[in-house]
């Protein structure tokens, strides 16, 4: 057990350094970099010749929410093209055969890759989040100065009782939103989406030919995803009404694809609505349970395959 | 290169293998049920929190186009939203409001939890593009400018009102629907209760209390207005009343004139003497 787990943990870190190592994959951490900073001057399109503190929720939103998004879409490509890479390169560099000479199982082959990519991707989204928290720190003081500075503008405002309690609460409104323990939570649920799209994306390369196939069905499947639960419910409301084609499809849908569209509770937790952490656990829960059954069913497609 | 006896040396026998995918089959059949069930109960928690947009519908798709439509579904939401503001930031620099318009639905239509959309919209329509449609020099008449003019008011409404029924908790949006009651319908009445929902609210200005009896006392009603001063006085503790030493003034002024007028028992004034 100790040694399988000693060659899962050895393939990870080679597949981590390969990754690393792939110009591609920095080129998109640059670009997810950039856009997460440049998400402040985008807040300020939005909201231009306005000053008062209640543009400042408008500005904060799109900071999070472009912030968030770059963690989204950027973390969505790298586990999309690092996954889809794993299984064709080994097989064109012929790594694989080296590998699997030796006494390493298919199994224990697949997860080294898979706890490579869940490395490279939990690097990847510190390295997101860091910068943007560092944004939002950014946008953060940037509020704050101008709510001071207002208030410094009119010194009457502070021997009014009133305007203090307003000047306070404009102060609390700001770090309330920027520092909102909320958004980890936002976070966390972005990665275990990243996960669930790698488990797709190395299922499918098990028996995939070529990067491009696995690429592009894994795209597929994470559209669908989105519209599971709108196949669901009509399956589960109207199922029986509908031709037996029609119900088989939806069907199958709503049986084998993820609900990802679940996952766009993140959407609430930036606009600053309270989601509570059992909801969170919940989705979390089903993320685990749904890759444990996308490896294992990896794991006996990669058995069969002939290599 | 071929390395003979590779795939005998690293793929399990028949029997293994057949027995395995007998149990991931299983494994599989009995999960399907199982993820549907989940999935279920996670779209009532998340129906009960109210955490649904807008459904993908084909008018959303034309109003989205192709590009933003691909957004949506994966999973882009708020980003999609947020690009769309952009346009409505730059309608409105450009004074074209149905474009405006058009823009705020489909924002507050992605988004209807994201109270900022409503709460900008609703002004950019019931100000913004009102106050423009009252200075519109092409129109032939006053008459018409008016007219105009309270069109986008009734619009920017109609805004707040939706925006409220999906944010009901947002003090701003109550204030800003009393604001527009109050300046531009100069319906009092109603800008008072409006302002009194916003009042209790968490996190609302201490200042919004007063506005209800301010503004039934400019719509002539003072015995409302006097039942609403006489409530925020009761409601302050004596140390409250210290701390709040310029409003103390302010309500009490009010209290004394409406007492006399409304012929109060001396018994039941606030302020007898």
């Amino acid at each position: 057990m100790i040694s399988s787990l000693h060659r899962i943990i050895t393939i990870g870190r080679n597949t981590l350094t390969e990754a690393v190592r792939q110009k591609v994959l920095n080129v998109l951490l640059v670009f997810a970099l950039v856009l997460v900073g440049s998400s402040v001057v985008l807040s300020e399109l939005a909201t231009p010749e306005l000053g008062s503190s209640d543009m400042f929720d408008a500005q904060i939103k799109f900071v999070k929410d472009f912030g968030c998004g770059a963690i989204g879409l950027f973390g969505f490509l790298i586990a999309l093209l690092s996954t889809a890479q794993i299984i064709p390169q080994e097989l064109h560099n012929r790594t694989i055969y080296t590998i699997l000479a030796k006494p390493v199982r298919r199994s224990e082959f697949l997860l080294g890759k898979f706890f490579g990519i869940v490395l490279l991707l939990t690097l990847c989204t510190a390295l997101m989040s860091l910068a943007f928290a560092t944004t939002l720190y950014w946008q953060e003081s940037k509020a704050l100065s101008m709510t001071e500075a207002a208030y410094a503008q009119n010194p009457q405002w502070k021997s009014n009782p009133n305007a203090v309690s307003s000047h306070e609460k404009d102060v609390q409104s700001v770090l309330k939103q920027t520092r909102d323990p909320q958004i980890v939570e936002a976070v966390i649920l972005i990665f275990a989406k990243l996960l669930m799209t790698t488990g797709i994306a190395l299922l499918i390369s098990t028996f995939a030919t070529s990067s491009i196939f696995t690429i592009v069905t894994t795209f597929m499947i994470y559209l669908i995803g989105h519209m599971e639960s709108t196949a669901r419910e009509f399956w589960l409301a109207r199922g029986a009404e509908a031709s037996i084609w029609q119900s088989g499809l939806v069907g199958l849908i709503s049986l084998l694809i993820p609900d990802m569209n679940s996952f766009t509770i993140v959407d609430e937790i930036l606009a600053g609505n309270k989601v509570p952490w059992s909801h969170a656990l919940n989705l979390l829960g089903y993320a685990d349970v749904y890759l444990i059954v996308l490896l294992g069913v990896s794991i006996v497609i990669f058995d069969y395959r002939e290599i | 290169m071929e390395i003979p006896g590779l795939q005998m040396s690293t793929c399990l026998p028949l029997s293994w293998r057949l027995r395995r995918a007998a149990l991931v089959a299983l494994l599989l059949g009995l999960w399907a049920p199982c993820k549907i069930i989940w999935e279920q109960r996670i779209a009532k928690e998340q129906d009960f929190l109210r955490y649904r947009g807008a459904p993908i519908t084909l008018q959303l798709r034309d109003q989205l186009g192709q590009g933003l439509t691909i957004g949506v579904l994966s999973g882009m939401r708020s980003i999609v939203a947020d690009l769309i503001w952009l346009n409505v930031t730059t309608a409105w620099m450009n004074e074209e409001w149905f474009r405006m318009g058009g823009y705020i639905n489909l924002c507050t239509a992605l988004q209807p939890r994201a109270p900022v959309f409503w709460d900008m919209g609703g002004w950019h329509l019931a100000w913004n593009a009102s106050i423009s449609a009252l200075h519109d020099r092409t129109q032939p008449n006053e008459l018409r400018r008016i007219k105009a003019s309270r069109f986008w008011v009734d619009k920017g409404l109609e805004i707040y009102k939706r925006g409220l029924e999906n944010n009901p908790t947002y003090w701003r949006l109550w204030s800003d629907t009393g604001l527009l009651y109050q300046q531009r319908l100069k319906d009092y009445r109603t800008a008072a209760i409006y302002y009194q929902k916003a009042s209790e609210l968490p996190n609302a200005p201490v200042y919004l209390e007063r506005f209800p009896a301010i503004m039934y006392g400019l719509a002539g009603d003072d015995k409302a207005a006097y039942a609403s001063w006489k409530a925020l006085w009761e409601r302050l503790t004596p140390e409250q009343r210290e701390q709040k030493a310029h409003w103390k003034e302010k309500i009490e002024s009010n209290i004394r004139r409406l007492e006399p007028k409304l012929s109060i028992p001396k018994e039941k004034r606030v302020f007898p003497n």
